[in-house]
C-alpha cells in the first residue's frame, strides 16, 4: 500500500496558487489533476477539499473566478490568479525556500561541523 | 489586510444571507463529470467510472458543510440563532422572565445606589490637585472652638498664633493652610441692592488656602497671601453656587458686597467642583481671609489675636518625598516649644497638663470629615443590608434558573439523542442566562439612578445656604459593574449547570427516566438556596422591625418640652448693628409685636431652642466648695447653658418643679439669677435644696455669679448623645450680662445674640408666616429672618437619618420576603410537577386532596423552618450590633423577632399554597397516563 502524506493546511493553497501561476486559468478539476500529477499521487487529496480552499483564496482576493466553456463544452468555473495572488505566491515562496533551506542544512548537519 | 478582506466578504454574505450552495453543486457536478469522462477514456464502464470519480472526490456532504462554514461566519450565525431562540423561549414564559429581570433590577439597583452614597461620603477624595499629598491635623474632627493652653487627647484645633508658628517652622510642608472649623452664617447683601440681607454659610481661610489645594479660579482670582495681611483691603471669594444664585452675573467679580455689614470686594469665583475643605451638606459659599476677621462687627470677634483661642483646622500639602511621620514628630516638638513660650499666660491646670500635649497628622485628601463621622455608622448598616439583599437576589435568580433548566431536561436529552453537541446545548442555556442578566442589568441601571436620587432626597432634604450637596446622584459605575457581574455569575452558573448535567447522562436513560423517576437530581442545591434565603430574610425582617420600633420610641420619648402649637422663628440680630445693651429692648419689642397677632398665646426668645443643633457649655464653680481642678474642662464635667427671655419655660412647655422661671423682675441691675434643671440639682446638690444657693463659672473668676431661683424638668436640648441621660443644664436671663471679675468686661456678649423665637398658638388657631414676618418687620425691617418652621419639624429632623435607615431596611426586608417567597414558590411548584405521577398513585391508593396538599405544604414549611433555625442566631447577632449603634434599640425585642418569623411563615404558606392546590387537583388517571 502506497503511503499517502497528509497535506498540511496552507500547503494546498500554495500548490493551487503555483499551479494557476504556471498554467493560467483552470477549473477546479483541472487544478486537482495537475496537483495530483505533479505530486505523483503521493498527495492523494480528497479532491473535494479543494473547493473550500478555493473559496477562501477567492475571499482573500488572491484569485478570481469566472465562467467559461470546459473541455466537454459545458459551463465551468475557471480560476485565475490576480496580481495580489501573484505577490502572495512570491512572498510565500521566499518564506518556503528560507524555511526549507534552514531545515535542509540541519539535516546535513554532522558532528564535525560544530566542533 | 488579507484576513480583514476575507472577514468583510463573509460578513457581507452573512448580512445578505448569500448562499453559494448552488455554485458548489454545479462545480461538484462538473468536477465529477470530467473525472468520469477521464475514467471512461481509461477504459472503465460508465457506471463504474462515475462511482470511482465520486470516491475520489470524497465526502460530498462534509465538503459542502465546510464550504458553507467558509462562506459566512458560523459562530455569529449560531449566536444569532441562539439569541433568537432564547428570546422566543423567554417570551413564551413571561412570568419567569419578568420575575428574574425584576429581581436582578432591584438587587443590582439597590446595592448600587446605597454603595454610591457610601463611596461618595466615606471614600471619595476632595476635588483638588493630588489629594494624596494632603495631610490634616487631628485624628478626629473636633468642633469648633477650644480655649486654654491644653486640649483633650490631641491638639486638633489651632489658634492663629499657633498656625503661624507651625507654618513658619515646618519645612516639610509645601503649603500649610488654616481655615475656620465652624461654618457660620453671614448676612450677605449686594452693595446698592434693595434686597434685605440673606444668610449664607462661609468661612475664614488663610491666604494660601486655595494655593494649598491647588485649584484655580473659575472667574477673577482666588485669595492670595497678600490678601491675608492686617491692613489689606477686605476681599472675598464666592462659591460657584452662590454666583449662580445671583444669575451668574459677570459683574459680580469686582463688585462690593456687605458681609455682616462690612464691605468686601468679591475678587473671584471658586470652580464649580470645589465644595470647601469639609464634606458637609451646607458647603461654604463665601471665603474670607483670616485677617478680615478683625473687621467683623460680631459681638465676639477678636478670635484672631488670642493665642489660646483655637478655632482653626489645618491642612497642608507636603513636599514631594517628605515623610508625614517625620513632619508629625517635628510638629510635636514645635507644639511643645510654642506652649513653653506661653507658659507665663497659662493657668496652673494647663501647666500641669503641658507634658501630655501631643498632636497627630492624618491623610487629609478627603478633607475634614464631619459628615463622614455623622453618617458612617448608618451607611455601614445600610451597606450590610444591601449586601444581604444582593446575596438573596443571587440565590433567587440561581434558584429560578436552576428550576427552569431542570424542566428542560427532557428537551435537552432529546437534542442529545438527535446528535446535538454538548457545547452547543450549553451555549444555548448560556445565551439565555446572559440575555436575562443583561436585561436585569439594564433595568438595574434605571433603578440605581432613581434609587440614588430618592435616597439623597430623603437623607438631605434641605440645607442652609445655597447648599448643593457635593454628592452626585449618578450611581458609581464600578459598583454597578460589580453587582452586575456577581448576579451574572450566579445566573450563568445556575442556568448552565442543568443543561450540562443532562448532557452527561446517556440520552436514552435520560429520556426514559425523566418524567417517571423520583430521583431528583440537583434537589439539594435548590433546597439549600431556599433555606439560605429564608435565613437571610429573617435577619433582614427582624433587623428592620427592631429599627422601626427604635425610631418610633426615639420620636415619642419624653422630651421635656411640648411640640404642639409651637413655631420656631430663627432670626439673627447679630447681623444688625445693635449695641449689646440694646438687645433687651429689641427682644421686648419683638415679643410685644408678636403677641398682638391674633391666635398667639405666648412668645419667648432664647439663644438656642431644644434640638436646634447648638448650645454653649462651661464648667461650674459651686459657692462654698473648692475651685474646680484640672479635670474641670473635660467633656464629662461640662455643663450646658442657654440664655432666655422671660416666660420662656411656659412658652416651650417645660415644667417648673421648684421656685420660679426667668421673669420680668430679672433686669440688668437686679441680682443675677439662674434656673437649673433636675440633672444639675441631682449632680451638684444631691439632697440639698438648691433654691437660694449660688454658683459661678471659673472663667469669670467667681463662685457667686448666679443665684439659683428655680429648678425645671429635664429637657432634651443636645442633638447628639441620645444614648446618655440628660446632662446638667442651666438657663440665664437675657437681660443680665456676665462680667469677668478681674477686668469688669462683658464676658459673653455673643450669648445675648438670641437666635430662636418660640411662638405658641392658641389651641385651634394657626399663625401664618406672613403675619410673623410682618410683626417682626414692624419692629426692625433690617432684621434677617432665617427660617420659620414648627418645633415638631425641628425635632423630627433629628431622627431623619434613623428614620431613613428604618424605612430603607423595611423596604429591603419586604423585598427579601418577596424574593424568598418567589424562590419557595418556584421550588415547590417544580417539585409538584416532578411528582405528578407519584401524587397520582397516592390518589389511586385513596389519599384525599387535603392529604396531598398538606404533604406539599409540609415540605415547604420544613425547608423554611430550617432556614429560620439557621437565621435566628444571626438575627440575634444583628440585633445586638444594631443595639450598639442606636440608642433606644432593644436587641432582644421579642415582638419584632416574632413578627418577622410569623411574616415569613405566612408568606411561606401563601407561596406553597398555589402549588399545593394544583397538586390536590391532579386527576389520578391523567397523572398515571402522563409521561
Amino acid at each position: 500500500m502506497k503511503r499517502k502524506a497528509d497535506v498540511p493546511q496552507g500547503t494546498l493553497a500554495l500548490m493551487i496558487l503555483k499551479t494557476l501561476d504556471v498554467l493560467g486559468p483552470l477549473h477546479g478539476y483541472g487544478i486537482a489533476r495537475r496537483i495530483e500529477q505533479i505530486s505523483r499521487d503521493v498527495l492523494a487529496v480528497n479532491q473535494g477539499t479543494l473547493y473550500p480552499v478555493l473559496l477562501k483564496l477567492e475571499q482573500e482576493g488572491s484569485i478570481v473566478s469566472e465562467y467559461g466553456p470546459s473541455e466537454n463544452n459545458r459551463r465551468a468555473r475557471f480560476y485565475r490568479l490576480t496580481r495580489e495572488g501573484r505577490k502572495q505566491l512570491q512572498a510565500e515562496l521566499r518564506d518556503w525556500e528560507q524555511t526549507a533551506g534552514i531545515i535542509g542544512r540541519f539535516f546535513e548537519l554532522k558532528a564535525e561541523d560544530l566542533s | 489586510m488579507k484576513d480583514l478582506r476575507r472577514f468583510l466578504t463573509r460578513l457581507k454574505n452573512l448580512v445578505t444571507r448569500r448562499r453559494d450552495d448552488e455554485r458548489l453543486e454545479e462545480e461538484i457536478e462538473e468536477h465529477i463529470a470530467l473525472q468520469t469522462a477521464e475514467n471512461v477514456k481509461a477504459g472503465l464502464p460508465p457506471a463504474e467510472a462515475r462511482r470511482q470519480a465520486m470516491l475520489k472526490f470524497g465526502a460530498v456532504e462534509a465538503i459542502k458543510e465546510e464550504y458553507r462554514d467558509q462562506t459566512g461566519l458560523p459562530f455569529v450565525e449560531s449566536l444569532l440563532y441562539d439569541t433568537r431562540y432564547a428570546l422566543r423561549r423567554l417570551r413564551k414564559s413571561p412570568s419567569f422572565t419578568v420575575t428574574v429581570v425584576l429581581t436582578l433590577a432591584l438587587g443590582i439597583g439597590a446595592t448600587t445606589s446605597i454603595f454610591t452614597l457610601f463611596y461618595d461620603v466615606l471614600l471619595k477624595s476632595l476635588t483638588v490637585a493630588n489629594p494624596g499629598e494632603l495631610y490634616r491635623l487631628g485624628k478626629e474632627a473636633r468642633c469648633c472652638y477650644w480655649g486654654g493652653y491644653s486640649q483633650e487627647n490631641e491638639y486638633s484645633l489651632v489658634s492663629y498664633d499657633l498656625y503661624k508658628h507651625f507654618r513658619d517652622h515646618t519645612q516639610g510642608f509645601a503649603e500649610l493652610a488654616a481655615f475656620q472649623a465652624s461654618d457660620p452664617l453671614f448676612g450677605v447683601q449686594r452693595s446698592g441692592g434693595t434686597a434685605s440681607a440673606q444668610s449664607y454659610p462661609g468661612e475664614f481661610v488663610s491666604g494660601n488656602y486655595f494655593a494649598m489645594f491647588g485649584i484655580s479660579a473659575y472667574a477673577g482670582r482666588l485669595l492670595t497671601s497678600t490678601d491675608d495681611q492686617s491692613g489689606a483691603p477686605p476681599v472675598a471669594v464666592m462659591s460657584y453656587r452662590l454666583w449662580q444664585q445671583y444669575g451668574s452675573d459677570p459683574s459680580i467679580v469686582g463688585s462690593v458686597f456687605h458681609i455682616d455689614n462690612t464691605p468686601f470686594a468679591i475678587v473671584g469665583i471658586a470652580p464649580p467642583s470645589f465644595f470647601g475643605d469639609t464634606l458637609r451638606s451646607d458647603p461654604p459659599d463665601l471665603f474670607l481671609a483670616l485677617n478680615s476677621e478683625r473687621l467683623m462687627p460680631q459681638a465676639d470677634a477678636g478670635d484672631l489675636n488670642q493665642a489660646d483661642q483655637y478655632w482653626l483646622d489645618l491642612i497642608g500639602r507636603i513636599r514631594p518625598g517628605a515623610e508625614s511621620a517625620a513632619i508629625e514628630a517635628q510638629m510635636r516638638v514645635e507644639l511643645k516649644q510654642w506652649l513653653l513660650s506661653h507658659q507665663s499666660e497659662m493657668s496652673a491646670n494647663d501647666r500641669a497638663k503641658l507634658s501630655e500635649q501631643t498632636l497627630f497628622l492624618r491623610p487629609g485628601g478627603s478633607g475634614i470629615t464631619s459628615m463622614r463621622a455623622e453618617y458612617e455608622h448608618w451607611l455601614q448598616i445600610l451597606m450590610m443590608v444591601s449586601a444581604f439583599v444582593l446575596l438573596i437576589v443571587c440565590a433567587n435568580v440561581a434558584n429560578l434558573m436552576f428550576v427552569r433548566g431542570m424542566q428542560r431536561r427532557r428537551e435537552t436529552s432529546l437534542s442529545v439523542a438527535l446528535g446535538a453537541h454538548t457545547s452547543r446545548l450549553v451555549r444555548q442555556a448560556l445565551t439565555e442566562s446572559i440575555l436575562l442578566s443583561l436585561a436585569g442589568g439594564m433595568a438595574g441601571l434605571i433603578v440605581a439612578f432613581a434609587g440614588t436620587h430618592l435616597i439623597l432626597l430623603f437623607a438631605f432634604p434641605s440645607a442652609r445656604g445655597v447648599g448643593g450637596l457635593p454628592i452626585h446622584a449618578s450611581p458609581s459605575m464600578p459598583v454597578l459593574l460589580f453587582a452586575f457581574c456577581v448576579s451574572l455569575v450566579a445566573a450563568v452558573a445556575f442556568g448552565v449547570a442543568p443543561s450540562w448535567m443532562t448532557t452527561r447522562v446517556d440520552p436514552i436513560e435520560a429520556l426514559r427516566g425523566v418524567s417517571r423517576s423520583t430521583a431528583r437530581t440537583g434537589a439539594l442545591p435548590r433546597k439549600m438556596l431556599v433555606v439560605f434565603q429564608a435565613a437571610l430574610s429573617l435577619v433582614l425582617l427582624a433587623a428592620s422591625g427592631l429599627l422601626t420600633t427604635a425610631v418610633h420610641r426615639l420620636e415619642n420619648q419624653r422630651f421635656g418640652f411640648l411640640q404642639q402649637q409651637r413655631t420656631i422663628v430663627r432670626i439673627d440680630p447679630g447681623l444688625v448693628d445693635y449695641q449689646p445693651n440694646q438687645f433687651t429692648i429689641l427682644y421686648d419689642r419683638i415679643r410685644a409685636s408678636l403677641s398682638t397677632i391674633p391666635g398667639v398665646a405666648a412668645a419667648a426668645i432664647c439663644q438656642y431652642s431644644p434640638l436646634s443643633g447648638n448650645n454653649w457649655a462651661s464648667s461650674v464653680w459651686l459657692d462654698g466648695r473648692p475651685a474646680p481642678g484640672p479635670d474641670a474642662d473635660k467633656v464629662e464635667n461640662m455643663v450646658y447653658w442657654d440664655r432666655v427671655t422671660p416666660t420662656y419655660f411656659s412658652a416651650i412647655g417645660t415644667q417648673i418643679i421648684e421656685g420660679r422661671g426667668i421673669s420680668e423682675e430679672d433686669t440688668a441691675t437686679s441680682q443675677h439669677v439662674a434656673v437649673i434643671n433636675e440633672a444639675f440639682a441631682k449632680k451638684y446638690f444631691n439632697n440639698e435644696n438648691p433654691i437660694g444657693q449660688y454658683f459661678g463659672r471659673p472663667e469669670l473668676g467667681s463662685s457667686r455669679n448666679y443665684k439659683i431661683v428655680g429648678v425645671v424638668q429635664d429637657a432634651c436640648y443636645l442633638d447628639f448623645d441620645f444614648d446618655k441621660p440628660i446632662v446638667p443644664f442651666f438657663f440665664l436671663a437675657e437681660a443680665q450680662h456676665d462680667v469677668v471679675a478681674k477686668t469688669g468686661a462683658d464676658s459673653n456678649p455673643g450669648s445675648h445674640r438670641l437666635h430662636d423665637i418660640i411662638l405658641v398658638a392658641r389651641p385651634g388657631a394657626t399663625v401664618s408666616a406672613a403675619e410673623i414676618r410682618q410683626a417682626i418687620i414692624s419692629v426692625d425691617p433690617r432684621l434677617p429672618i432665617e427660617s420659620i418652621g414648627t418645633l415638631g419639624e425641628q425635632v423630627s429632623n433629628q431622627f431623619r437619618q434613623q428614620r431613613l435607615i428604618a424605612k430603607l431596611s423595611s423596604f429591603f426586608g419586604m423585598l427579601s420576603l418577596v424574593l424568598a417567597s418567589i424562590g419557595l414558590y418556584g421550588v415547590t411548584s417544580y417539585n409538584v410537577g416532578q411528582r405528578t405521577t407519584e401524587i397520582g398513585v397516592c390518589f389511586a391508593l385513596g389519599a384525599t386532596p387535603a392529604q396531598v396538599a398538606v404533604l406539599v405544604i409540609r415540605r415547604a414549611l420544613a425547608l423554611v423552618a430550617v432556614g429560620l433555625a439557621l437565621g435566628f442566631p444571626v438575627a440575634l447577632a444583628a440585633g445586638k450590633f444594631l443595639g450598639s449603634q442606636l440608642y433606644g434599640l432593644d436587641p432582644y425585642d421579642p415582638a419584632a423577632t416574632l413578627l418577622a418569623i410569623l411574616t415569613l411563615s405566612f408568606s411561606t404558606l401563601v407561596a406553597a399554597f398555589i402549588p399545593a392546590l394544583r397538586a390536590s387537583r391532579i386527576s389520578p388517571s391523567e397523572a398515571l397516563r402522563a409521561e
